[in-house]
């Protein structure tokens, strides 16, 4: 055939797959969505889980996922915001910059059941916080570091130079300028990597799993070496019962919860992130 | 051509009122009263498991008192107590040699709660179509590998499924000491490992040529178990043949604490031990301890 | 207030290198009592002898797998997307792939062994559905969105000259994404292609579910059909078990070291190669 008609078959079979990937997210939901049918109910949000897991609801399975994320932001969110800071305003070093850069690059790709091992080790043992929600609040908090990092410093760094030059020519001290400056400038990236934040916590399961967490016994955690059930652990468990179609449906009802969870926050996240790179292009 | 993000006073209210969902969802955790409550943590065996749940639910109600139970398996539970990460281990073999040695500063004291049965189980297909009992040997030769296809032990022409389970699993030990006279036998011929009782017992329903080890009270329609052939004697998993004692691969479960229980934990031991925690070992499909 | 600032710094880049640290520390007694005996040896037996090499071939196949599956589609619908999606439908294809990139590892999970497991079962006629080749397939579609999007990417910051002189040479819009804009793009894409691959070496939950768990090196070593281990699904498995200290936790350490090094290198290279992406 001649190369324009090659040509036009591979554009429709490019724009075939283009369109088979992006019903991949939908293909997904609604496995989950039809999956789950079975084990939805009018209790299933608001009811404990009963029968080991096979019947009933997942109301402490969220208010434990939701635990382990808010704990986790909570704790991760100093820590991200003064660093950036430091690295921003403070550290001239060329080299201290690009070791900081490297060292939170390097957090970002490790393989998360490393959280869990040397956490556990470090929190748990060490710091004989036990296999309790603190601890995972914990390790979660170091997971998602560059996650909230990597926000912040991109809403830092759209700030263009004039307003530091403003603000020393003004005579403002460098704290000041950070206080009435940078620090509002960098709302939008906290609010968006506090969101991506929440989202990459909620999903985590191998970095908790052994670390925070417990498949019964546990309703509200009533101290601070209490472990919680979560949706992550819940749905693993329930998965190893693969033949049983009661816990397989309680398995994807979980994750029709968990799913929504994470859909939502990633996709405020995005649409604010949108906006951010919007207005500053103009 | 200068740039600053404005916000709406919009964005600002929104920041805010995310920041304190967040803080409220994050403190609510923290103790509402400042002693500890008190809990028992039980940890280890599937196989015991369905007891210790089952026994917390009884006891809890007259209790105030919260009971932990969490699978991981018999090694995982004789680790856990042993370290002092839980009050109680479920396991559903014998400490071997070097756990015992390994945790002889935590002065482990077993307590028997139960008994149970180690039936060799195939998929319902393989049972229906002829294969309802094997000998030691032919058990061990698939499992080292040397039996390949069902129809070498009677069976129809179908490659053998060998599903093993992960080494320290009590159910494993068990099964392994009586067909090979190792408890932690190598076994060449092992097509799938599995952990807990459940998975195991998911991978051979939805298998049609499979052979595994489960407890006898976790077979059912899909899971059969066959029976041991010994030279001229046929001895299938009933509940006669293991409380008679003829069925040969026959295990203690246990609870085992560290050091002699005390307080709550002491209580919940003997609540298990007494006729009525003996109707929930009974319930669950296993055989009281005598 | 410079010093909170400084501080708060501090305890960020004492947990990157606290972490590598600890794994260096808690492998130390393992490979002292192995040496390369750890990597080389083929019998994991809790007790007696820890070797982890069929953990690295698993590892190393199922991302090879993965790798493999992923290219094809991800460069297809990049070059589509980058060259010939109007701006509106390049955003949407965007923002889908940023959505896809976070579902959680247990979802695959699920999936895997509720359909992959099987599909793979009937269709290669196999014994059980848990084997290297699923975990590969799953790993694929779980690293595509990362690799699509990064790929896309590097060939959207081609400059635009590279197309117009392309145009104005008579070539197609086609004849120019091909033979222009891919090889310019190149660096951007091998540096997405590496990023998958760390990311996928470094999954977990989704791998441990259906890759068999089998401590063995496949018979023959090419029979991607079988249930075989990987590391973090073998570091899943056993973590419960040995938590804390002794031999056995040491092994796992040292596995985890292992898997850290091997992940950091790529993802090293990867970024490396990402750096040179043109930017407009």
């Amino acid at each position: 055939m001649s190369a324009s008609t090659f040509e036009k078959v591979m554009l429709i079979v490019l724009s075939i797959l283009t369109l088979l990937i992006s019903s991949l997210l939908l293909v997904i939901l609604a496995t989950v969505f039809i999956k789950g049918l079975p084990a939805l109910h009018s209790g299933f949000l608001t009811e404990a889980s009963k029968d080991f897991g096979r019947a009933g609801g997942i109301f402490y399975q969220m208010v434990g996922t939701l635990i382990l994320m808010s704990g986790a932001v909570l704790v991760s969110l100093p820590v991200a915001l003064g660093s950036v800071i430091y690295q921003t305003q403070y550290l001239k070093s060329k080299k201290a910059k690009e070791f900081c850069r490297q060292s939170a690059q390097m957090l970002n790709a490790t393989p998360t059941i490393l959280f869990g091992l040397v956490g556990y080790l470090f929190f748990g043992v060490y710091l004989e916080t036990g296999v309790s929600w603190v601890t995972g609040s914990l390790i979660l908090a170091v997971m998602i570091l560059p996650t909230l990092q990597i926000s912040i410093r991109e809403a830092i760094e759209a700030l263009p130079e004039q307003y530091k030059d403003t603000g020393m020519s003004l005579g403002l001290s460098q704290w000041n300028q950070i206080k009435t400056i940078i620090l509002p400038q960098s709302y939008y990236g906290i609010i968006t990597g506090v969101l991506l934040g929440l989202a990459r916590a909620a999903g985590e399961t191998a970095a908790i799993m052994f670390a925070a967490t417990t498949f019964s016994g546990v309703q509200f955690p009533e101290s601070f070496s209490d472990p919680i059930p979560t949706l992550q652990t819940h749905m693993l468990v329930l998965t190893q019962e693969a033949a049983n179609p009661h816990a397989i449906a309680q398995a994807w009802g979980a994750g029709g919860v968990l799913l929504a969870l994470v859909f939502f926050m990633t996709f405020i996240a995005w649409i604010l992130r949108s906006k951010l790179k919007m207005e500053s292009e103009l | 051509m200068l740039r600053f993000l404005t916000f709406s006073p919009k964005i600002v209210l929104m920041i805010r009122l995310l920041l304190f969902v967040l803080v409220v969802i994050g403190v609510a955790p923290l103790p509402v009263n400042a002693d500890h409550p008190s809990k028992i943590e039980i940890v280890g065996s599937t196989t015991v498991l369905p007891i210790a749940s089952l026994a917390a639910e009884r006891f809890k109600s007259a209790h105030h008192l919260r009971i932990l139970v969490n699978a991981g398996g018999s090694g995982v539970g004789i680790h856990s107590v042993a370290r002092g990460r839980s009050d109680i281990g479920m396991a559903s073999r014998e400490l071997s040699g070097s756990e015992r040695k390994r945790f002889e500063g935590s002065h482990l004291k077993v307590h028997t709660v139960g008994m149970d049965a180690v039936a060799c189980v195939v998929s319902s297909e393989i049972y229906d179509s002829g294969v309802k009992s094997l000998t030691r040997k032919q058990i061990g030769d698939i499992y080292l590998g040397k039996v390949k296809n069902w129809k070498e032990v009677g069976g129809p022409d179908r490659k053998i499924v060998v599903v093993d389970k992960e080494r320290h699993r009590g159910t494993r030990h068990v099964f392994m000491d009586f067909i090979f006279g190792k408890p932690t036998q190598k076994t060449p011929g092992t097509l799938l490992v599995t952990g807990s009782n459940n998975e195991e017992q998911a991978k051979i329903a939805q298998s049609d040529s499979a052979i595994g080890m489960l407890s006898y009270a976790w077979a059912n329609d899909e899971v059969k178990a066959v029976a041991i052939r010994d030279k001229k004697y046929l001895i299938s998993p009933t509940l006669e043949t293991i409380t008679k004692g003829d069925y040969p691969i026959v295990r203690k479960l246990s609870f085992i604490t560290a050091g002699e229980p005390e307080g709550e934990v002491k209580e919940f031991l003997e609540f298990v031990k007494s006729p009525k925690g003996q109707m929930v070992v009974k319930e669950s499909g296993y055989l009281p301890y005598k | 207030m410079m010093w909170i600032f400084a501080g708060l710094n501090f305890i960020f880049l004492a947990s990157a290198v606290g972490l590598f640290f600890f794994l260096v520390l808690e492998s130390y007694p393992i490979l002292k009592l192995q040496g390369f005996d750890f990597w080389l040896g083929q019998d994991w037996w809790v007790g007696e002898s820890y070797g982890a090499l069929p953990m690295l071939y698993g590892s190393f196949f199922v991302t090879a797998l993965a790798c493999i599956l992923v290219l094809p589609l991800a460069l297809a619908v990049a070059l589509f997307t980058s060259e010939f999606l109007s701006s509106s439908y390049r955003r949407f294809v965007k923002a889908i792939l940023e959505l896809l990139a976070g579902v959680p590892g247990i979802i695959y999970g699920l999936l895997g062994v509720s359909f992959l497991s099987l599909w793979i079962k009937n269709i290669f006629g196999l014994l059980d559905g848990n084997t290297l080749m699923t975990a590969g397939c799953l790993l694929s579609i779980m690293i595509l969105p990362t690799v699509l999007t990064l790929s896309e990417d590097a060939m959207h910051a081609v400059p635009a000259e590279y197309r117009e002189n392309a145009l104005g040479l008579g070539l197609s819009k086609w004849q120019a994404a091909i033979s222009v804009v891919l090889p310019q793009a190149l660096p951007g894409i091998v540096g997405a292609v590496l990023l998958g691959i760390g990311r996928a070496m470094g999954e977990t939950i989704a791998v441990m579910l259906v890759v068999g768990s089998l401590d063995r090196i496949p018979d023959p070593w090419f029979n991607i059909f079988t249930s075989a281990q990987t590391i973090p699904s073998k570091l899943g498995r056993e973590a419960a078990e040995a938590i804390g200290e002794g031999t056995h936790w040491s092994a796992l350490m040292a596995l985890g070291l292992t898997l850290f090094l091997m992940v950091f290198l790529i993802t090293l290279l990867g970024n490396h190669f990402l750096k040179r992406v043109h930017t407009s």
